[in-house]
């Protein structure tokens, strides 16, 4: 596998095993999200600079809005999940616990 | 200038590796925006840096900035880090970046280690690349609107999360 495509699809591996195996703040579950997005957006780019295809420079651009649309959505959960419980630790999060 | 995009290649995966360890919400932010910059630059060395520049402005300079700010509602009292070789690491560090910049701007005579950038002669000389994003305007006129709807839609979704006062979605009282 070359270097540069092991560096970003370890990126996304590892942040995918952050938002996994997640301990106690919601808000570092977040931002493993955020750094999944990141880890996506590189190889987006580079597909349109190895396949030397310019059009497609458009689709990080639009991931890039997505994701925007996805980090604040995922903002407004923690602060009223702070506002709720005093706290964004995930075990409050519990109400479908049996 | 295949180890410099290499070598970014690594401090990205490092800076993520960083995110991804769960550490005290600080340093998680910390690794992301070393990651984001390293990123950033490795766009630059392949040669399209009008991407790596909407990256910046949006991602750093957008969202980053939020979580930043909320990270504040996430304070731990004792917050754990990665370690504490603080003197040496520090010292380390910075002469590792003051040697990378002087072999990429050719600054000392001895030191040439062949890094150019894609299609043009140093790192002084940055190719443009607007074109296809560009097609934004003409070709995928429907994404933009779509993309745009979508963003004034989540305005909306995020002021009904966090309205309090029972119509909320998660607050309870």
């Amino acid at each position: 596998m070359s270097p540069l495509h092991f560096s970003f699809y370890s990126a996304f591996t590892f942040s995918s095993l952050g938002l996994a195996f997640h301990r106690t703040h919601l808000i570092s579950a977040l931002l493993c999200l955020e750094s999944m997005m990141l880890s996506m957006f590189i190889p987006l780019s580079m597909w349109s600079i190895e396949n030397q295809t310019p059009s497609f420079t458009l689709v990080p651009i639009l991931m890039l809005a997505f994701s925007a649309c996805e980090a604040a959505t995922g903002l407004a959960m923690l602060v009223a999940s702070t506002r709720t419980y005093g706290s964004d630790h995930l075990h409050n999060l519990n109400l479908l616990q049996c | 200038m295949t180890y410099f995009v290499i070598f970014l290649g690594i401090c990205f995966m490092l800076g993520v590796l960083a995110v991804a360890s769960n550490p005290s919400p600080y340093y998680g932010v910390v690794g992301l925006v070393v990651a984001s910059v390293v990123g950033c630059g490795w766009l630059v060395n392949l040669g399209v840096s009008f991407i790596s520049l909407a990256l910046f402005m949006v991602y750093l300079g957008g969202m980053l900035v939020v979580f930043v700010y909320s990270v504040s509602l996430a304070a731990d009292p004792y917050p754990e880090a990665w370690g504490d070789w603080r003197v040496v690491g520090y010292g380390l560090g910075f002469i590792f970046v003051i040697y990378v910049g002087v072999v990429l701007g050719e600054l000392v005579e001895y030191w040439k280690v062949g890094v150019l950038t894609v299609d043009s002669a140093g790192v002084f000389f940055v190719r443009l690349d607007f074109s296809g994003v560009a097609m934004f305007y003409s070709c995928g006129v429907g994404l933009l609107l779509v993309a745009g709807w979508g963003l004034l839609l989540v305005l909306f979704v995020v002021l009904e999360l966090v309205r309090g006062l029972s119509r909320g979605a998660i607050r309870a009282v």
